[in-house]
């Protein structure tokens, strides 16, 4: 257990700066998630704590110690690796006490560590195993058994389910989860996989272009995305993303007039001028639709109708602009009916011209009821 | 393309990220893993290269005084005919030797890796074993195949009609042709084995691939094995090149580099110079000599053909 | 012929055209154990096998030289060699490899100048250098100049290799606490074995069979090595080829058996990689 605090770092590759400023803390015991897409620089921030990668200015600080040049076992970390780097020519036994091995703890003691985190992995038969003789799934419990038995501070993860198929994922998901109930350490997780950052995070940090976009809970990213680029990457299918321009304002109220053709009113949390371009998302699982015309909802003709049996995915088209529409309820539509679609002001976000949250969101726990019609 | 780029110079600072990097006494100490190997060299190889180098422009006059010489001894030595009898010899060997053991080494490696299973190991074991008999040992035996009168080799020649009337290795005009089978004879297997570790780790999947666009048997070994065994065959001919310009023990103990230097390579001149002769200064000129025609052709090899020495490792971007 | 039945005959004609292009290769040998094998009598016939075979020349020859002393010059010359040669790249690998030590790359590249660089040019110098030392006529006047000389073409297989090893496990390494040396040592090797034991056989055969260097530096009869005696015994038994001829055999023998007991292991750390196509 260690509080992590990352201070003001800077970090370059030769001429190439991948990480401008960046500080972060990270509370003792919390589980905190790095997602972002590829090359956004999680994977370096990872190594950067790990003590693997040196940073160019700024601090880390563990616990308060400036652990900057430190190496990892100064550092009280412990990694498991994307490719698991489990040593082949050790048996599980000794990669899972390899660790303890070098810093020459007693035999016994060892032994009695291995032993238990084997239990707790469900190894108990594999201990003679070589690596290659096991399944991924196999390999990766080694991974994170040599990882706890080090009793680390820090519990390091860099993207350990990407190399699994996609059933497996899902179990191992779990198998993390239960693990993180378990241990005692701050763990720290990299993922590109947003499904993964919302089931197993206390906080998730989503960083783009070795940036911070937004540190959060899973709840306040889905709710009260920052900007237009975490509103694009939390949530599965995406949000839907509209554009709009800004007819009246009215104190904290904005009228906005979709190109896609509604005209709806928002709450907002921020100042914007009347005629300003704003872009409007909405969550295909918060658009709801009905075949039969309501007054003053929108009609439209559904192009593409994806019936998963839980899911119907209705997918609209209005010139350039498409829109997903997520029902869950048991709706059925064929491609080419005459839909009415509504929008609820409440499920609305807005974002102005360069990106950043204007609308108020919703508060945590707020449920949205896609039945209300736009005020 | 800037995530690509970004990515290898990435890749490129994570190299250096391997056993911990901190300012003062503890990366200093890392060299020490470099010392034995530098301490040999230069023990060894770099003192009596420099050595070699310096006494080049030095004579010993009769008396025993040494003077400086300047470039003289190198004005000597590519003066002197034998010089040039031996440049012929060794242009000779390596364009002889070299492709006719890569063609016999290819073509015995095809069949064994291709068309062999249970006597696989022996053939690529029996192949192999001139390799691993001693010189001294097979220049003896040889002189004893090539004698005119009591050698095998009259023996078989005479179904052929051809009768000698000494030794090849006693005719100027053939000695260096016999001492080039011999050399054949001996290091063909390792050719050969060169090309079956080329040939195994062939990925299969090219050659299924090959095998249902129609390519089969000949013509798959022509256009898709051939040319996907070019790595082993640049690493060949690079030692080829140098192995060529190293030969000595052979002719030293076949013929000793005649009759009348007709067999002379470069190795046994330079041992005649320094050592029958004393003549140090010019068969130091003569070792610089071969030093740098190595160095060229090999620099060259490497950079025109990106020839390496063992054709090892995966494509590295 | 149906297709089966002419793969039969395809397999079974190219194993015809292999052993006898292998009968052909094997004459050189076959004929030396067989002049061995003949009295004073027959030793000059102009033909590969004669009868009756005889085993004195054998006999003789064992009894009347020290062939086990000198057997045992060979062996401790390339095992000490050997050792040195696989600790010594090894740990130069690594460094450039896996440390990636600034400046190794230049250094890597300059010790790779030794493979050019003749022979006969350094048998003088080097020749004076051990008589500096007092090294003439010991093992250890062999040994280091013999290491010296074979560390670069083991050094490259092992970069090699340990290039090609994954980084991840030797982040994995340092993240449990590995120094440099417990790095090389409980994870750089063991994961490049197949390349060690490839260069160990290697480096033995190349220095079991050396001739040149050991002939000017062992001029001692006791002290001499199996490879350099035929020089002597030729002169000896110029008038009886039949006891040279099987000096020649046993001295042979050794290193054919030891590659026959070994090809496999040998051939299969070329196959791991050494060699990729």
């Amino acid at each position: 257990m260690a509080t992590l605090s990352i201070d003001k770092i800077t970090k370059a590759f030769g001429s190439l700066t991948v990480i401008p400023e960046l500080s972060l803390t990270i509370p003792d015991g919390e589980f905190c998630v790095l997602v972002g897409p590829s090359g956004c620089g999680k994977s370096t921030l990872l190594r950067i704590i790990a003590g693997l990668e040196p940073i160019n200015s700024g601090r880390i600080l563990v616990d308060g110690v400036d652990m900057s040049g430190a190496e990892p076992p100064e550092r009280g970390v412990a990694m498991v690796f994307q490719s698991y780097a489990l040593y082949p020519h050790m048996d599980v036994r000794r990669n899972i006490g390899f660790g303890l091995e070098i810093a020459r703890t007693p035999a016994a003691e060892r032994a009695g560590r291995v032993r238990r985190a084997a239990e707790k992995l469900r190894l108990s038969g594999y201990l003679s195993r070589k690596p290659r003789e096991l399944s991924g799934g196999q390999r990766q419990r080694v991974a994170i058994g040599r990882a706890m038995t080090r009793k680390p501070k820090l519990f390091l993860l860099d993207e350990p389910l990407s190399n699994l198929d996609a059933a497996l994922r899902v179990g191992m998901r779990i198998e993390i989860a239960r693990l993180k109930a378990e241990l005692a350490s701050t763990m720290i997780y990299v993922t590109h996989d947003q499904v993964e950052a919302m089931t197993l995070a206390d906080r998730i940090v989503v960083m783009n272009g070795g940036r911070i976009e937004q540190v959060g809970t899973p709840l306040d990213l889905y709710h009260r995305p920052a900007n237009l680029f975490v509103a694009g990457f939390i949530g599965s299918p995406a949000m839907n993303f509209l554009k709009g321009r800004v007819a009246a304002v009215r104190e904290m109220r904005a009228t906005v007039a979709l190109a896609f053709g509604p005209q709806l009113d928002i709450a907002l949390s921020q100042r914007v001028e009347p005629g300003e371009d704003v872009t409007l998302g909405i969550r295909p699982e918060h658009i709801s639709f009905s075949a039969d015309a309501q007054s003053d909802a929108y009609v439209a003709r559904a192009a593409l109708v994806e019936l998963l049996g839980s899911d119907t995915f209705v997918h609209v088209r209005e010139g350039d602009e498409s829109l997903v529409i997520r029902d869950s309820r048991g709706r059925m539509a064929r491609a080419g009916d005459s839909i009415a679609i509504s929008f609820p002001a409440s499920a609305c976000h807005l974002f102005d011209k360069p990106g950043r949250r204007i609308s108020q969101g919703a508060p945590s726990g707020f449920e949205i009821d896609p039945a209300a019609a736009p005020a | 393309m800037v995530s690509a780029m970004r990515a290898e110079v990435m890749q490129a600072g994570q190299a250096g990220a391997i056993a911990g990097r901190r300012a003062g006494s503890g990366a200093s100490r890392l060299y020490l893993f470099t010392l034995p190997a530098t301490l040999l060299f230069v023990v060894f190889v770099a003192y009596p290269i420099l050595w070699v180098a310096g006494q080049s422009f030095y004579t010993r006059s009769g008396s025993g005084e040494t003077s400086f010489a300047g470039f003289a001894n190198y004005a000597v030595v590519l003066g002197e005919p034998t010089f040039w009898i031996v440049v012929r010899n060794m242009a000779l060997w390596g364009l002889i030797t070299i492709p006719v053991q890569m063609l016999i080494g290819g073509l015995l490696a095809y069949f064994i890796e291709r068309h062999t299973i249970v006597f696989r190991g022996f053939f690529r074991t029996m192949f192999f074993l001139p390799v691993v008999t001693s010189v001294s040992v097979i220049s003896l035996v040889w002189v004893q195949i090539y004698a005119p009168y009591y050698g095998i080799a009259q023996e078989y020649l005479k179904h052929v009609g051809i009768v000698m009337a000494t030794s090849p290795i006693g005719d100027p005009k053939t000695a260096i042709y016999a001492l080039i089978v011999v050399n054949i004879w001996q290091w063909t297997g390792f050719s050969m084995l060169m090309y079956i570790a080329g040939i195994a780790n062939l990925p299969g999947e090219v050659l299924d691939a090959a095998r249902v666009d129609g390519a089969r048997g000949w013509r798959l070994a022509v256009h898709v094995i051939v040319p996907m065994l070019a790595p082993a065959t640049k690493s060949l001919l690079l030692l080829g090149v140098i192995g060529t310009l190293q030969t000595f023990p052979i002719v030293h103990l076949m013929t000793g580099g005649g009759p009348n230097r007709a067999s002379e390579v470069f190795g046994t001149f330079i041992f005649k110079q320094s050592f029958v002769l004393g003549d140090t200064g010019s068969g130091a000129a003569l070792s610089v000599i071969v030093l740098i025609i190595a160095l060229a052709l090999s620099l060259l090899q490497i950079v025109a053909l990106g020839a390496r020495l063992t054709p090892a490792g995966k494509e590295r971007q | 012929m149906t297709p089966p039945a002419r793969l039969r005959v395809r397999s079974v004609v190219i194993h015809a055209v292999l052993f006898v292009v292998l009968a052909i290769w094997m004459v050189p040998q076959v004929y030396m154990l067989s002049i061995g094998l003949r009295t004073p009598a027959q030793a000059f016939d102009a033909s590969l096998f004669t009868w009756p075979v005889t085993f004195d020349n054998f006999a003789m020859v064992v009894r009347d030289n020290p062939l086990g002393g000198i057997f045992l010059n060979s062996l401790i010359v390339t095992v000490a060699t050997v050792a040195i040669v696989v600790a010594v790249s090894s740990l130069f690998a690594f460094a450039c490899a896996v440390l990636r030590l600034k400046g190794s790359l230049l250094l890597y590249t300059t010790l790779l100048t030794t493979l050019m660089v003749p022979l006969a040019s350094m048998v003088l110098p080097l020749a004076i250098l051990l008589k500096n030392f007092g090294w003439v006529n010991t093992y250890i006047g062999l040994i280091l100049p013999y290491a010296a000389l074979g560390v670069p073409f083991a050094m490259v297989i092992l970069k090699s290799f340990m290039e090609d090893a994954p980084r991840e496990l030797f982040e994995a390494a340092r993240v449990d606490g590995c120094n440099a040396w417990q790095t090389y040592w409980h994870v750089a090797l063991p994961l490049v074995r197949p390349a060690l034991v490839f260069v160990t056989i290697w480096q033995f055969i190349v220095t079991w069979n050396e001739f040149f260097l050991a002939l000017i530096v062992l001029t001692r009869s006791e002290m001499k090595t199996l490879t350099i005696i035929p020089m002597q015994y030729s002169g000896l038994y110029m008038a009886n080829p039949g006891a040279l001829f099987a000096v020649l055999t046993l001295i042979a023998l050794p290193l054919i058996l030891l590659y026959v007991l070994v090809q496999r292991a040998f051939v299969r750390g070329l196959l791991a990689g050494a060699v990729k196509g």
